[in-house]
């Protein structure tokens, strides 16, 4: 008798919902498609080196590929450079948001502040962060230093023109209510000015993480001694091909794994937005 | 009670570069303590002008604004936005980056009237009175249309403002939350009266909430007539197959419809 009941129990189980590890694959289905697609194209590029086509043949086949990150990912050199970029990519960012956000308040919120510093910002923003490394170099001390300060630069200008267009679009209607609510100059700044901006803030803040990664490559390529950037163009120098490939699929993945991080950041900071 | 109102010979003019756009010329109006005035007009004829120069936003260029004889506004002067005339704006101000309740606490502690734990206390009095104590700390962004409207006026009478000003409040509502709403509002200004400016384009909103209904004319505004409404309060959505309501609708509409004629005519001709 209970042995039946069980029984029953459990095909009842069965076909209310689907097993365990499918329920798993219907979840994560896109999940399991993008991999899949990932995994072709590894393969189509592993089959395809042998054919001859120009170009594909000179470059390694994934097995290498995956034979010299699992060398790498042995060798404390790697990590030593992972360390050294994402200490740099941190300096620089944090730098960026505690210099520009300010500004972008002062300059946004006063009218002569803004009218002086506005056209100097136009002027030297078009030049290129890439552009500046030498300059960089001569001025600061140290490579770190100037390493993040191009670090600073391509975070920075983003960080700025954000917080800025951010609080010139706030509707004036919020600033009447708080008014005739009885809020005082500093209410206004901390209950109205600084949380309708933030949501730009935080776009800005994804935005320039992206290029943070970008600039500490390209600094680190031209004027460092160590990080990623420096073991890729080192890689490069000795041929050593497989290398490359992966310290760019690291960059790669690291570049994404920060981004996702601002994202998680920015709907902590301002859990009233709806989630996109 | 207070907030006795009077307008006197109010007059502005907006000074584009290129030509000069009256929007009120010589309006009088005398709103007494508690009165309900509606303001009915077609669009962009100036009402909402008035409205920002009784709360402060912007001056007038001749003329007078008193509330309880004090001077709030004269000819290119006012008296800054504060508590005594809070607005109710058309498109909603909650702040959406706050909680409900801190949204209708906010105002007594900025003024330093009452402390946090007053005010809040307060907030949840009044959510409750409109049915919402239990979305008191969700964000705005999570309520109905309705129901935020209900919290915005709240929070304007949490700060028992002189003066209520309603800028059409209800206008973005379907037709029947805007009757719940209505009620609401009635039930809300006998729990606390208040002298209350109100706009609309809804002539029968303005007969089944008013006191008194202005008709201004189209740009620039002058006031065309102005009843005071008869029927007895408190009052129901009956009412509004009444003949006694029928007839005073039937005494308004010939003038509001001519005069949004005429700000549409004139719509076109600037348009062409």
């Amino acid at each position: 008798m209970a042995f039946e009941i069980a029984n029953i129990d459990g095909s009842a189980d069965n076909a209310a919902e689907p097993s365990r590890p499918r329920k798993f694959l219907l979840r994560h289905a896109s999940f399991m498609v993008g991999s899949l697609t990932i995994l072709l194209l590894g393969l189509a590029w592993e089959f395809a080196r042998p054919l001859g086509l120009p170009g594909l043949s000179r470059l390694p086949a994934p097995t290498a590929i995956v034979a010299a990150s699992a060398e790498l990912l042995h060798s404390p050199m790697f990590w030593e450079a992972c360390y050294k970029s994402t200490l740099r990519i941190i300096s620089g960012f944090c730098l960026a948001q505690i210099v520009g956000i300010p500004l972008g308040f002062i300059m946004a919120t006063n009218r002569t502040i803004f009218n002086s510093a506005f056209p100097v910002a136009e002027s030297l923003r078009p030049i290129p962060p890439v552009a500046w490394i030498p300059i960089s170099i001569i001025f600061w001390p140290t490579r770190e230093a100037s390493t993040i300060f191009i670090v600073f630069l391509g975070a920075f200008w983003i960080v700025l023109l954000n917080t800025i267009g951010g609080v010139s679009t706030i509707d004036q209607t919020y600033r009447r209510a708080a008014l005739s609510l009885g809020s005082s100059r500093g209410h206004l700044l901390r209950y109205i000015i600084f949380p309708a901006t933030l949501p730009t803030i935080v776009t800005g803040m994804v935005i320039s993480m992206g290029i943070c990664w970008e600039m500490v490559v390209a600094a680190e390529m031209i004027a460092g001694d160590t990080g990623l950037g420096y073991l890729l163009w080192q890689s490069f120098e000795i041929s050593a091909t497989a290398q490359v490939l992966v310290c760019m699929f690291t960059i790669g993945l690291a570049g994404f794994l920060s981004s996702a991080a601002i994202r998680k950041l920015g709907r902590l900071l301002t859990p009233w937005s709806p989630n996109e | 009670m207070q907030g006795a109102l009077s307008i006197r010979g109010a007059r502005k003019v907006y000074d584009a570069k290129t030509a000069k756009v009256v929007a009120l010329d010589s309006i009088d109006l005398d709103i007494a303590a508690g009165e309900f005035c509606a303001v009915v007009g077609p669009s962009g004829c100036g009402k909402t002008t008035l409205l920002n120069a009784i709360a402060g936003f912007d001056t007038l260029s001749r003329g007078d604004i008193t509330l309880d004889g004090q001077s709030l506004a004269s000819a290119n002067a006012s008296a800054p936005p504060d508590a005594s005339r809070i607005v109710v704006f058309q498109n909603g101000a909650l702040f959406p980056w706050r909680t409900v309740l801190w949204n209708v606490a906010c105002g007594p502690i900025m003024q330093r009237r009452l402390t946090a734990v007053q005010a809040n206390q307060q907030a949840m009095e009044l959510l409750a009175r409109v049915g919402l104590q239990d979305s008191a700390n969700k964000f705005p962004g999570e309520l109905s249309g309705g129901q935020r409207r209900r919290v915005e006026i709240v929070r304007a009478l949490i700060n028992e403002p002189k003066v209520l000003l309603l800028d059409e409040p209800f206008r973005a509502l379907d037709a029947l939350t805007k009757s719940v709403m209505q009620e609401y509002l009635i039930e809300l200004l006998t729990y606390v009266p208040k002298t209350v400016f109100f706009i609309t384009h809804d002539l029968e909103e303005a007969i089944f909430l008013g006191d008194k209904v202005v008709v201004f004319s189209s740009r620039p505004a002058r006031i065309r007539q102005s009843v005071t409404i008869d029927i007895p309060k408190p009052r129901r959505h009956e009412i509004l197959t009444s003949p006694r309501f029928l007839e005073i609708k039937a005494m308004l509409s010939g003038a509001i419809h001519e005069e949004a004629l005429r700000a549409f005519t004139v719509g076109e001709r600037e348009l062409a």
